[in-house]
């Protein structure tokens, strides 16, 4: 992809990003001026850059977007729920055509229909048929005075123009008529006159003009452009200057109304169609035209400047300096040395009388499009990772970039780094076996010694390296939560409910893979609190709260890991209706239904199966259930837990691993063979005289500070042939599951590594009751266990 | 080498200001807002400065008066482009201290011809 356009997407995302923050920020606080400014500039931006492309739809939808926001930040309108449904349509529009671009480096065919509605939706607001001031005034070429009408408007029919005439007078509004003179030799210059005319928007007739007389067919050249065309349209003015932008010189736009064609229609004798081009340009001084051109230019511009004022100091030497420039230019030297305003301003008048005059200061904003850059590519700027990278530069090289030096990586690129890394780690881990090998085989103990200062480097620039990469990873939570403004307002417009959304701790990070995965969750919970959770405003009242319900996804750091909690002070859960519910399901016994807990109950609505909607809605009705958020929950390594107060909220905890990259596990053997446990999972190692262990209903048990916790031998839960010694005390490692305590009966423990843990594949994927391997240093192969799944093996084979 | 301060807040815009400007032989640095360009202006001289007007933090006009004022002091031309073309707009810039003021999107032979002549006198490459 040419490195601009990919350069255009990246900022593309930043910019989309920011203007529907700012809108949905906007909506709450309709005032904030600085708000206001902030979405204009990013929707500016984005339009500034976009005309850099040959996406004329894009660049006129936000253009319309540009010019309702310009009169919001100008006060003329305040900015509602239906404006910013448009606005924020539009960019989700944009947002799709860039995807498209991304993969075919041009717009979707449907575009120009896709914004046709909205564009006009956009314009409504700002009245008048379908334009607005703000685009009148950008209009790079001018609307003709309307007195007389132009001749040429016979072309278009006389039975029509009575007809639009009286259309027009009925529904006082007016036309616009665009008559197109195409160079005769516009096709040297790759235009398509036809091609053209066809994109019209709005187009409502067409009238395609032939010349008066066609020359001989032996003198014919089909090369030479004879044809011109008269459009009727209903496009805005800046929708046509846009399409034409390439070829202001060879068109004309007037706006009409009934009273202007009826003075033409009355005028219709004298016609003429003078199909003539356009007079060449005055070169007397042998100049490059096109050079003079931006030579008057700054003459001009500098006349201007002496007009309005008189500049002094570094300004006047700048001004002389342009204008000495420019001078030069057009083929007039000029010694301006320490002149006087006036000096100068008198040889700018020289200059400019000698030079050939243009007619007036050129059309700005006509200049020819950048398609031709686009064809041939810039040269390619020093980049460190190909397309999407920032020009990057020392910052004390004067050459290089001022601005912050951000590098935008793909994330494959860090994986990879991130996988190499891991594999660093083990390969590091084998210098230690390599250390002992020296010692024990070959009888060198300097030679282990110098191994294993070697490997204390390694280890030291390995570790570094893995900080650094994992620090590359990590994202703010902002991230995660990004979505949710957009979500929670469009699904609060859809069920009538008002609510609040509060987002805290954006700023804690943890690795890409755990905010990603973290998305299908939190969408879940929220939803589930929008549409179960939260009442609608009457019920709210009636209950004594105010109206407006509150949501907050709060986030904050505990260690090594990351509490994520979504809150509400809706209705909270009614345990009894989840028991009563449950049981109807079967998922408890009639004893159960008596004897759990409220808090217990609380719980139940993550059990499989489990809804307490009566009827399945739209929102939530996805086939997802909180038992889904549970497992994916856990399935990264973390849990969930729920509290509820009837009447008062709901708050979901959702505690996460800081990173999924590297786990810690603490390593045990049973059988000669060795597993790994997840530490977090461990609360501690003790060692028990075999004569305390107790029994209790056909489990083993032992007492630990007066709490009695069953004790599951698990080279029985893992099918493998193995008695303690019973001379020895029995090694229990106690680990926490679910919130309860269990005694795990192992050989031997050892001590915890950092693990590159991968997940099972192929047939192992069915092995529930691992969770994946890893790769140590010896090059063993470990596997971590699933402790849940493994309590569930003990039980059944006992 | 000429050298020229590209400032303007869109990336994609100054990508393609500056890949233009370096393919013609100038030497290029680059400036995402006002405050950035004088920061830089400070520390090194430029032979043209190029210049948004709609910025953040300090915007075109402001960036051009305070690269006149006696704290920068620096009299190398200045080519402002900007996607505002109301009436008036040329003029503030004028008045700002600008030498030429263009509406985007500049084609590119343009932008190169009026750089490489407002700096006149001095090859690009040389």
């Amino acid at each position: 992809m040419n490195p601009l356009l990919a350069q255009f997407l990246a900022e593309a995302n930043d910019l989309l990003a920011s203007v529907d923050d700012g809108l949905l920020q906007l909506e709450r606080n309709p005032g904030d001026p600085e708000l206001v400014n902030e979405v204009f500039r990013a929707a500016h931006t984005f339009k500034g850059s976009s005309g850099l492309f040959d996406f004329p739809e894009l660049t006129r939808l936000t253009h319309a977007a540009e010019d309702l926001l310009d009169a919001v930040r100008g006060g003329r309108l305040a900015l509602d729920s239906g404006m910013a449904d448009d606005l924020l349509a539009a960019f989700d529009l944009i947002r799709g055509w860039l995807a498209h671009v991304t993969a075919h480096e041009r717009l979707p065919a449907t575009a120009g229909q896709d914004a046709g509605g909205l564009i006009t939706k956009l314009r409504a607001p700002l009245g008048g048929g379908g334009e607005s001031p703000a685009a009148d005034q950008e209009t790079p070429l001018s609307v003709r005075p309307i007195d007389p009408p132009p001749e040429w408007l016979a072309h278009l029919g006389t039975d029509w123009l009575i007809e639009t005439a009286n259309w027009l007078a009925t529904t006082s509004s007016t036309m616009r008529f665009v008559r197109y003179l195409p160079d005769q030799d516009c096709f040297f210059r790759a235009e398509d006159p036809l091609h053209l005319v066809r994109q019209v928007p709005g187009l409502d007739r067409l009238a395609v003009v032939q010349p008066e007389t066609w020359p001989p067919a032996e003198e014919y050249d089909e090369y030479v452009c004879l044809l011109s065309f008269v459009v009727a349209t209903r496009a805005a003015v800046g929708e046509l200057d846009y399409l034409f932008r390439y070829v202001p010189d060879q068109i004309t736009v007037v706006e009409l109304d009934a009273a202007a064609i009826h003075r033409h229609l009355e005028g219709e004798d004298e016609e003429e169609f003078a199909v003539a081009a356009p007079a060449p340009r005055p070169d007397a001084l042998h100049v490059d035209p096109e050079l003079a051109a931006d030579a008057r230019a700054v003459l001009t511009a500098a006349h201007r400047t002496l007009a309005v004022g008189e500049p002094a100091g570094t300004q006047l030497v700048a001004l002389t300096a342009s204008v000495t420039a420019a001078a030069l230019a057009l083929g007039v030297p000029l010694d301006l040395t320490g002149a006087d305003p006036a000096a100068v301003n008198a040889a700018i008048e020289g200059v400019l009388g000698r030079a050939p005059v243009e007619p007036a200061a050129e059309p700005p904003g006509v200049d020819h499009p950048v398609v031709a850059a686009l064809a041939a590519p810039p040269a390619p700027v020093p980049t460190a990772t190909g397309a999407a990278a920032e020009p990057a530069g020392r910052a004390d090289d004067p050459g290089g970039q001022v601005g912050t030096r951000v590098l935008k990586v793909d994330q494959e690129k860090v994986d990879r780094l991130m996988e190499l890394v891991g594999e660093l780690n083990v390969a590091k881990n084998g210098l230690t076996f390599l250390a002992a090998a020296a010692e024990e085989e070959f009888g060198s103990r300097a030679l282990s010694r110098r191994i294993k200062d070697q490997y204390a480097g390694l280890h030291r620039i390995a570790e570094e390296l893995q900080a650094a990469v994992m620090d590359v990873r990590m994202l703010p939570l902002s991230v995660a939560f990004g979505r949710f403004p957009r979500l929670v307002r469009d699904l609060s417009r859809r069920l009538g409910k008002t609510i609040e959304l509060v987002t805290e701790g954006e700023d804690t990070m943890a690795d890409k893979d755990v905010i990603e995965a973290l998305g299908d969750p939190l969408v879940h919970l929220v939803r589930n609190s929008l549409d179960h959770g939260i009442e609608t405003s009457d019920e709210r009242v009636a209950a004594g709260k105010p109206p407006a319900a509150r949501l907050t996804l709060a986030a904050v750091a505990d260690g090594d890991a990351v509490l994520v909690e979504v809150s509400d002070d809706g209705r909270g859960v009614d345990p009894e209706r989840v028991k009563r519910k449950a049981y109807e399901k079967g998922l408890i016994s009639e004893e159960e239904l008596e004897s759990l807990s409220d808090s217990d109950a609380v719980d139940l609505v993550f059990r499989p199966g489990f809804s307490t909607a009566d009827q399945i809605s739209d929102l939530s009705g996805r086939g997802v259930g909180m038992d889904a958020v549970r497992a994916s929950v856990e399935k990264l390594g973390g849990s969930v837990t729920m509290r509820s107060e009837l009447g008062t909220g709901t708050v979901t905890r959702l505690r996460l691993p800081l990173s999924m990259a590297v786990t810690q596990v603490m390593v045990v053997s049973v059988a000669g063979q060795r597993f790994g446990v997840p530490v977090d999972l461990v609360v501690e190692t003790v060692r028990v005289p075999a004569a305390e262990m107790g029994r209790v209903l056909h489990q083993d048990v032992v007492v630990m500070r007066g709490e009695v916790v069953p004790v599951i031998d698990l080279a029985r839960a893992l099918e493998m042939p193995w008695s303690p010694d019973p001379a020895r005390d029995l090694a229990v490692l106690v680990v926490s599951v679910n919130g309860q305590r269990i005694g795990l009966l192992v050989e031997q423990f050892h001590r915890e590594v950092d693990v590159i843990l991968k997940p099972m594949e192929g047939l192992l994927a069915y092995a529930a009751e691992f969770s994946g391997t890893a790769l140590l240093g010896d090059g063993l192969v470990l596997l971590v266990l699933n402790l849940k799944e493994v309590l569930g093996l003990a039980a059944r084979v006992a | 080498m000429t050298r020229v301060l590209v400032v303007d807040d869109a990336a994609t815009v100054r990508l393609y200001h500056t890949s233009l400007l370096r393919e013609a032989g100038f030497e290029v640095a680059e400036a995402a807002n006002g405050l950035e360009a004088v920061e830089a202006a400070m520390t090194t001289p430029f032979d043209l400065f190029v210049v948004d007007v709609n910025m953040p933090k300090m915007n075109g006009y402001a960036c051009v008066e305070t690269l006149r004022s006696e704290t920068v002091g620096t009299a190398a031309p200045v080519l402002m482009i900007s996607t505002e073309d109301r009436p008036g707009d040329a003029d503030r810039a004028y008045q700002a201290g600008a030498n030429l003021y263009l509406v985007k999107p500049v084609a590119a032979e343009r932008l190169v011809r009026v750089a490489t002549m407002l700096t006149t006198g001095k090859d690009p490459a040389a």
